[in-house]
């Protein structure tokens, strides 16, 4: 049973994967891929190592304190490079309509 | 005709690789010298992790060889890069702008996650006879957290002086261990100065512990004096 478990959690996490692979070739500029990549790998991580926790109940500590890294790591790294993106300009598609980042600054130059 | 040379470099990287893998058999045995590695290691050294025993006491005089290569690059991109005096005045900053401030979230964020990456050096470093690691794992996962910190934080300095002579300390211990090992044990960085403990335990292995954390030492700092030279 536990091993019909993990196998479903490690099938879901690759189907996340696979969706984070897909949205890197498919979406229009650098933000959305990189939220595609990020997003959909974080919970794909996320669930293939729940799903090794269940196959493997004596690692589960480890698994636990990696998928606690990943958490934290993950968002972080891609915070920081979206960021640097939006800093140098590169351009986003035509069809955004928001960006908030961009009206913030403004906002605050105009304040000083 | 572009696509056509597309499809024909395809085509042939699929020949390159098919090949190889029709050729590929697997080895049910291991070859001779590595089965008397795997059989020497246990019971001579008694380090479980095969590796770290052939690379801090059979191989130890090529890892020092490899240390003084690092040692060499980090020079190498002092001199390349100059002395941050130096550089300030001539250099290409000024079209650049000062060095933007990081968002709060890659502050905070390095604020909880340097303690635990070097609580996880640490444990590589210290568990490299024991299973996967070592000192030159762990001493790159501790520039990483340097690495971190650089960027999390425009006024962040890395210590350069404390940091040369830790990583000089390190080396010259990494040496006298080694002499240490010719007097009291077989050879040059022999392990078995040291008792070998119980097969498997946190203080076994001889010498090789001890190898590991002074080698983490010099390689992280070597790889944090590199990190910092690269800062712009």
């Amino acid at each position: 049973m536990a091993e019909l478990i993990g196998s479903i959690l490690v099938l879901l996490g690759a189907i996340f994967h696979f969706s984070a692979g897909l949205g890197m070739l498919r979406m229009p500029d650098a933000y959305t891929r990189m939220q595609a990549g990020t997003k959909a790998s974080t919970l794909g991580n996320t669930l293939i190592l729940l799903g090794l926790g269940f196959y493997h109940p004596e690692w589960s500590l480890k698994l636990l304190i990696i998928i606690c890294f990943v958490l934290m790591t993950n968002p972080v790294s891609s915070h920081a490079l979206a960021r640097a993106a939006h800093m140098i300009r590169i351009p986003m598609t035509q069809r955004t309509t928001v960006d908030a980042l961009r009206a913030t600054r403004q906002r605050r130059r105009s304040g000083k | 005709m572009r696509r056509a040379f597309v499809i024909l470099v395809v085509a042939l990287f699929g020949l390159v690789f098919t090949s190889l893998v029709i050729a590929h058999s697997e080895r049910h045995s291991l070859r001779p010298l590595a089965e008397s590695y795997v059989k020497l290691v246990p019971q001579e050294l008694g380090a479980p992790n095969v590796i770290t025993g052939i690379l801090l006491t059979y191989r130890a005089f090529d890892t020092l060889g490899e240390v003084a290569v690092l040692f060499m690059v980090a020079a190498g991109v002092g001199l390349v890069l100059g002395p941050s005096g130096q550089r300030r005045r001539s250099s290409p900053r000024k079209a650049v702008g000062p060095a933007r401030p990081s968002s709060e979230i890659v502050q905070s964020g390095a604020q909880i996650l340097a303690p635990l990456i070097s609580i996880f050096a640490a444990y590589i470093i210290m568990n490299g006879h024991r299973s996967a690691g070592g000192g030159f794992q762990g001493g790159a996962v501790t520039a990483s957290g340097v690495l971190l910190l650089v960027l999390a934080s425009t006024r962040y300095r890395v210590d350069l002086e404390f940091l040369s002579m830790t990583e000089s300390a390190a080396g010259v211990l990494f040496v006298l261990t080694g002499i240490a090992g010719l007097i009291f044990a077989g050879g040059f960085l022999d392990n078995r100065m040291l008792p070998l403990g119980q097969f498997g335990a946190f203080f076994s292995a001889g010498a090789i512990p001890i190898l590991s954390v002074l080698l983490g030492v010099k390689v992280g700092c070597e790889l944090s004096v590199i990190i910092d030279r690269f800062r712009a």
